[in-house]
């Protein structure tokens, strides 16, 4: 860490954040055209706007080196990997998935997909009763099914492998 | 994406993530499971409500439910690509219209279908007129001295339309070539509801769009309708004269809905969708429904596959020109 | 004198068995959706449609209303208990409501939400009858250059919203507006920052960055700190205001009622604006301003009111004028020629039954809504005593369910994912998120109007100032800009508290 010069670490990582997202867009928003005034191009407002936004990050930089901040905090990866690959998994699996090198993952549907985010996720907390996730991962997938398919008539597959839809 | 539907001979609920067997194929006759007919415009709009009407009654015929799936995204040109890419099986279909077959070719140069190609037509749904309207205190009082005061003052006028490769967008840049004055003033605003409410308010000068989306601001004297780009004039606004009326007899263009599946679709499952098309636009409730929304039924051959394949062709070769002259591109 | 014959036809309709049967049915369903997360009544109203065609247009056009306003009504349920805002509109009730909830105070919250909406339901109501006609012609007044200065007069308040460092809520609005440029752009039809990545042709979904932001990132640092989100079933107090709350929030209702009915009048999507703009109000107008952020049941009563009120007087453009001004009501459209009523100015003349039973519905309806919620304040408070490890991965799944159900795309359950880590990490910088959304969903109107406003100009930038309203407005936004800034020019930039 870059702990002895900074007085607010937190502010000082706040600002690289915002400097890295700035470029970053400038970079995405390079080949749009800026226009003129009286035809504003596409890329008029995100090359402007991320320049604000490189700006003010310069800006919370310099600030950071001068002025008393909080210190930057811990990030806790367990929590992060482990709520996001729910998400990501009920993604890939819920109509299925072709992945790269020809692997593809089948549409499992909600019946399925439903408990693999509880369970996943569950992982997250080091507080986690097995049994009870089960119990309420199939109580919550079969109380979801029933608002979000039935009483909602959304077109959500629930289970094609089994029910065909 | 995959689109599997898959027969387990397990009865079990499953817990685990990638169970899935390849199951006997189905033999009974189509269809004989739900079909999904994808909608590439968000629910609600003309293309969707059409989808819902039609569909509600081709479900009977066919006995098995037919589901709307709405999926906006670029134009429509996404989710109309995915169905090109489906399975040529009868359970995939798509409403589309003309923005996402016949104008899009010309408008997205990294386009992932060929419309022609890579569909199998069944028929047209609903035709939708265009009208020419200005805002009600517009200097022009019909189509002949509205051209010439386009032509007149054409770094005075602004035109509204509902977005790049919305029908008010397209037919608007075929009225503007047709005229001679493509490079006209144009606002654009995010649907149509946006850009008309500016006109009536003033704030513009004129639209082409649909004639469902216009009539009740027409009848209400809130705009001024220029022109119908039809043959002839239409019940719901007798008042309103046709553009060869208005010595512009060139633009004929109509919006239009239609049912395509992915290319190679088998002979008898097309027949069947065909018949219960037919069957629910000559059912008097139904056809009703549509009249109501100021929607033309197709005639006996523009509801049948090759009606719309000559439509087809009729509007890419229309609109094609103008529309790449126009410098308008998606991606 | 009308009026009074004519609302007596009204509730005549809507009072019927069958009418008021259909509109406890949509209030009780918008209730629903409005709480479950991703779902929105676009979604909801589009698969209702056609189970409604077996129903006079009457009595669907009562149910699908009820739906939407429900909708609004639910949307605060969320953001309060779990802080996860359902609707753009209840990003703000998430400062205060959600402080409150940790304070076990969630039964206040949600009741003054409760009441507070249905007060502005009713005078909202109350207006639509009296001056549906003339407001819609002054909203006609509002062109390109009057919407672009509201909107910029509506990041200023963002600007207001914030608790910490007015430096980062600067930074978080411009990256909220740069966000709202992703996409194809409206005039060319040119892809913007979207990496060829063909979801994000149409721009971000505001129900994917919220549900990421707000959402996941949430869970995931209430993971980390079992202490202070334990706080929130410690203990739960009383269910219901009490009168000493009461006549705190007596003002911020009436003046949330007030913004919040003239913004909703306003073509494109005003409403949004209102409980961002009585937030503002109420933190300016409090003796002690430090207490919004940290539970001020003002910041919930105010906007909550806002928020009803606008989804209420959005149905003027639609009803007098026949023209819809934001998605939901462009569905209403798409449902009422379903049911053979074309909409437009001749409404109110050809269908004076559809009309006024309409407006009578939208009473009784926000009474309906009062019904149903006071008592499930005490449910939605029982649930908060589920133990947070069996609550996260209930919130998870049915964020899941709910984004997928959007788009039907699964895409869109990952870009959440995305968002989730991307908001983590704002968490960590001590950046807040809700300047952020405001600016993204103000950024397309805001930049939409202003090209449309230049191209129609010539590209002057004289016809902002030159047009009254929008010179007013742009005035207004300066004001307030300033009165935000002195004091934090004259103070040294405080320590951010998150949470």
């Amino acid at each position: 860490m870059l702990r002895p010069r900074i007085a607010a670490p937190q502010d000082f990582a706040g600002g690289l954040f915002l400097i890295a997202i700035g470029l970053g867009a400038l970079w995405a928003s390079s080949g749009l055209g800026m226009g003129t005034l009286r035809a504003m191009g596409p890329g008029m407002l995100p090359k402007s706007l991320a320049v604000m936004v490189a700006g003010l990050g310069v800006l919370l930089l310099l600030t950071s080196l001068r002025v008393e901040g909080p210190a930057l905090d811990r990030w806790s990866l367990r929590g992060l990997i482990f709520v996001l690959l729910g998400a990501c998994l009920f993604a890939l699996t819920i109509r299925g998935s072709d992945l790269p090198f020809g692997f593809t993952l089948p549409a499992i549907g909600l019946i399925a997909a439903g408990p693999l985010v509880a369970i996943v996720s569950a992982f997250a907390s080091p507080e986690t009763k097995w049994g009870e996730v089960l119990l309420f991962a199939a109580f919550m997938t079969a109380l979801c099914a029933g608002i979000f398919k039935y009483a909602l008539g959304l077109p959500i597959p629930l289970a094609p492998w089994l029910l065909g839809y | 994406m995959t689109n599997l539907s898959r027969r387990t001979m397990l009865g079990a609920v499953a817990v685990a993530a990638s169970l899935g067997f390849a199951g006997a194929a189905q033999a009974q006759a189509y269809p004989n499971k739900p079909i999904t007919m994808f909608v590439a415009f968000a629910a609600g709009g003309p293309t969707d409500v059409i989808a819902r009407i039609v569909s509600e009654h081709m479900s009977k015929t066919l006995g098995q439910q037919i589901i709307i799936e709405n999926v906006a995204g670029a134009g429509g040109t996404t989710t109309t690509a995915r169905v090109a890419a489906a399975a040529p099986d009868g359970y995939t279909l798509i409403m589309g219209q003309m923005g996402t077959h016949a104008a899009a070719p010309a408008l997205y140069p990294n386009l992932k279908y060929n419309p022609v190609t890579d569909f199998t037509p069944i028929g047209i749904a609903g035709i939708t007129p265009i009208v020419i309207v200005t805002k009600k205190d517009f200097p022009a009082n019909n189509l002949r001295e509205f051209v010439a005061y386009l032509k007149a003052n054409p770094d005075k006028v602004n035109q509204a339309h509902a977005g790049v490769g919305s029908t008010a967008f397209t037919t608007c840049v075929l009225l503007k070539a047709q005229i001679g004055v493509p490079k006209l003033n144009a606002v654009a605003y995010r649907g149509t509801g946006p850009a008309l409410n500016d006109l009536v308010g003033g704030q513009v000068d004129f639209m082409c769009d649909q004639v469902t989306n216009l009539t009740p601001q027409i009848l209400a004297g809130n705009i001024k309708a220029m022109g119908i780009a039809t043959p002839a004039r239409l019940p719901v606004l007798p008042n309103v004269p046709t553009t060869a009326e208005g010595g512009l007899p060139e633009y004929q263009i109509s919006g239009w809905n239609g049912i395509f599946g992915p290319k190679g679709l088998p002979k008898d499952i097309q027949d069947k969708l065909v018949d219960a098309l037919n069957k629910a636009l000559e059912d008097p409730t139904t056809n009703k429904r549509l009249a109501d929304l100021g929607t033309v039924i197709p005639n006996a051959q523009e509801r049948a596959p090759a009606g719309m394949a000559a439509v087809l062709a009729r509007d890419i070769a229309l609109l094609d020109k103008p529309l790449r002259d126009s410098g308008a591109v998606g991606q | 004198m009308d009026l009074f014959s004519n609302l007596a036809l009204g509730f005549g309709v809507a009072l019927s068995l069958k009418n008021l049967a259909l509109c406890f049915t949509g209030c009780f369903i918008g209730t629903l959706i409005g709480v479950l997360p991703g779902v929105g009544p676009i979604a909801t109203i589009a698969m209702l449609l056609p189970i409604t065609f077996g129903i006079d247009p009457v009595g669907a056009l009562i149910m699908l209303a009820g739906i939407y306003y429900g909708a609004q009504y639910g949307g605060s349920t969320t953001a309060i208990l779990v802080n996860i805002p359902g609707e753009a509109t209840s990003v703000v009730t998430t400062l205060d409501g959600h402080q409150m909830a940790k304070q076990g105070r969630a039964g206040v919250a949600l009741g003054i939400s409760a009441i507070g909406s249905f007060i502005a339901g009713s005078v909202a109501t109350v207006l639509i009858a009296a001056l549906g006609a003339p407001l819609t012609r002054m909203a006609l007044l509002f062109g390109p250059a009057e919407y672009f200065s509201l909107m910029v007069m509506g990041l200023c308040f963002a600007v207001v919203l914030a608790r910490g460092s007015i430096l980062k809520a600067i930074a978080m609005i411009l990256l909220g507006l740069l966000f709202s440029t992703i996409g194809t752009d409206l005039e060319t039809g040119q892809e913007r920052m979207t990496f060829g990545f063909a979801p994000l042709s149409d721009g971000l979904d505001f129900a994917v960055l919220a549900m990421g932001i707000f959402g996941f990132a949430e869970v995931i640092k209430n993971l980390e700190n079992p202490e202070t989100r334990d706080v929130v079933r410690q203990k739960v107090g009383r269910l219901l205001p009490n009168l000493a709350e009461m006549k705190q929030s007596a003002m911020p209702i009436v003046r949330g009622t007030f913004l919040g009915s003239a913004l909703g009048i306003l073509p494109g999507n005003g409403a949004v604006l209102g409980p961002f703009a009585s937030y503002t109000l109420e933190k300016k107008l409090a003796k002690d301003s430090s207490r919004f952020g940290r539970g001020a049941i003002e910041g919930v009563a105010g906007p909550e009111s806002a928020n009803n009120a606008g989804a209420q007087t959005s149905f003027i453009p639609l009803l007098t004028l026949g023209i819809p001004p934001n998605a939901v009501m462009a569905l209403m459209v798409g449902a009422m020629t379903i049911h053979g009523v074309i909409p437009g100015p001749q409404v109110m003349t050809k269908n004076p039954q559809l009309f006024w039973g309409m407006i009578a519905s939208m009473w009784i309806g926000n009474l309906m809504l009062l019904i149903i919620n006071l008592p499930l304040i005490g449910l939605w408070v029982k649930l908060l005593k589920v133990p947070y490890r069996l609550m996260f991965p209930a919130i998870l799944l049915f964020c899941c369910i709910g984004i997928y159900s959007i788009n039907n795309s699964p895409v869109d359950v990952a870009m959440t994912a995305f968002f989730g880590l991307f908001g983590y990490a704002l968490i960590k910088f001590g950046f807040e998120p809700a300047p952020l959304l405001l600016g993204y969903v103000l950024g397309r109107l805001l930049e939409e109007k202003m090209r449309q406003a230049l191209i129609i100009s010539r590209g002057s930038f004289m016809t902002f100032v030159e047009r009254p309203i929008s010179a007013g407005l742009l005035v207004v936004a300066v004001i307030v800009l300033v009165v935000a800034l002195l004091p934090s020019i004259q103070k040294k930039r405080d320590v951010v508290f998150t949470e």
